[in-house]
């Protein structure tokens, strides 16, 4: 298979049928990123980007850049749950909401500066940000989680 | 919807030059039009024309960059393929091998 040789920004996109208030609680409450984010507990605050694993341990913490329910959301991201992705340079996360017709929303997810994190960019990209994001498309459109 | 959004997909996926172009970004993200016409023997309308079949099923996003315009691969679709269409189908055989070996083990 080849590796992807530029993964400094990634982009994902995905149509989801939810109101833009659903979409911003299911990215910033814990009770709810933990049915889609490999478990993860994450809270998003004006202030503050938080990520638990399911023992409660630290897997992100960083400042939210922009908070602006239900529109947009950035924060800064660095993947503590592995040693060595933890030693890199903090990237960027921004999500976007954007009403369409017929009651979808579309989503998008820009994970950029990651020039300072090859290990995180190899690690969230492909599989990475696609598992979560139609995880979350599925919680979202039919109240249970994907089966694992 | 969904299902329209499936119908583009598999179209989108159904020639072997947009199938070419995915790879490319698969290799390298984020290019230029000039960059991805660069790789193909085809004119410059024809490959614009096969990038927007891709971006109006969702596989390729654009993004402006100062004066660029880039390409980026949206992997998101095929996944949503693969839950809808593949696990589907490979989730019985599997699930029924799994039903056997538990039966064969639980007799010794």
């Amino acid at each position: 298979m080849t590796v992807s040789t530029d993964l400094a920004t990634q982009i994902y996109q995905v149509f989801i049928k939810a109101t833009p208030e659903k979409i911003w609680d299911a990215i910033t409450q814990p009770d709810q990123t933990a049915r889609y984010f490999h478990g993860a507990r994450i809270t998003n605050t004006p202030e503050r980007h938080i990520s638990r694993g399911p023992d409660g341990a630290t897997w992100g913490d960083g400042p939210v850049r922009e908070f602006d329910p239900p529109r947009r959301l950035v924060h800064e991201w660095r993947s503590l749950y592995d040693e060595d992705m933890a030693a890199e340079q903090p990237s960027r996360v921004t999500w976007e909401i954007e009403p369409q017709d017929g009651g979808y929303c579309k989503l998008t997810v820009i994970h950029d500066r990651l020039e300072g994190a090859p290990k995180t960019a190899a690690s969230v990209s492909g599989p990475g940000w696609m598992f979560v994001l139609s995880g979350l498309k599925t919680v979202l459109e039919t109240g249970e989680p994907l089966a694992s | 919807m969904a299902r329209v959004d499936d119908d583009r997909v598999f179209k989108a996926l159904a020639d072997p030059t947009r199938r070419l172009l995915l790879d490319r970004l698969f290799e390298r993200d984020g290019r230029t039009l000039t960059e991805l016409e660069s790789s193909l023997e085809m004119t410059r309308f024809g490959v614009m024309k096969h990038l927007r079949v891709l971006e109006e099923a969702g596989l390729v996003v654009t993004r402006r960059s100062g004066r660029e315009k880039l390409h980026f691969l949206n992997p998101v679709p095929i996944r949503l393929i693969h839950d809808r269409w593949i696990d589907k189908y490979t989730a019985g055989p599997a699930a029924a091998l799994a039903d056997l070996k538990r039966s064969l083990e639980d007799e010794t």
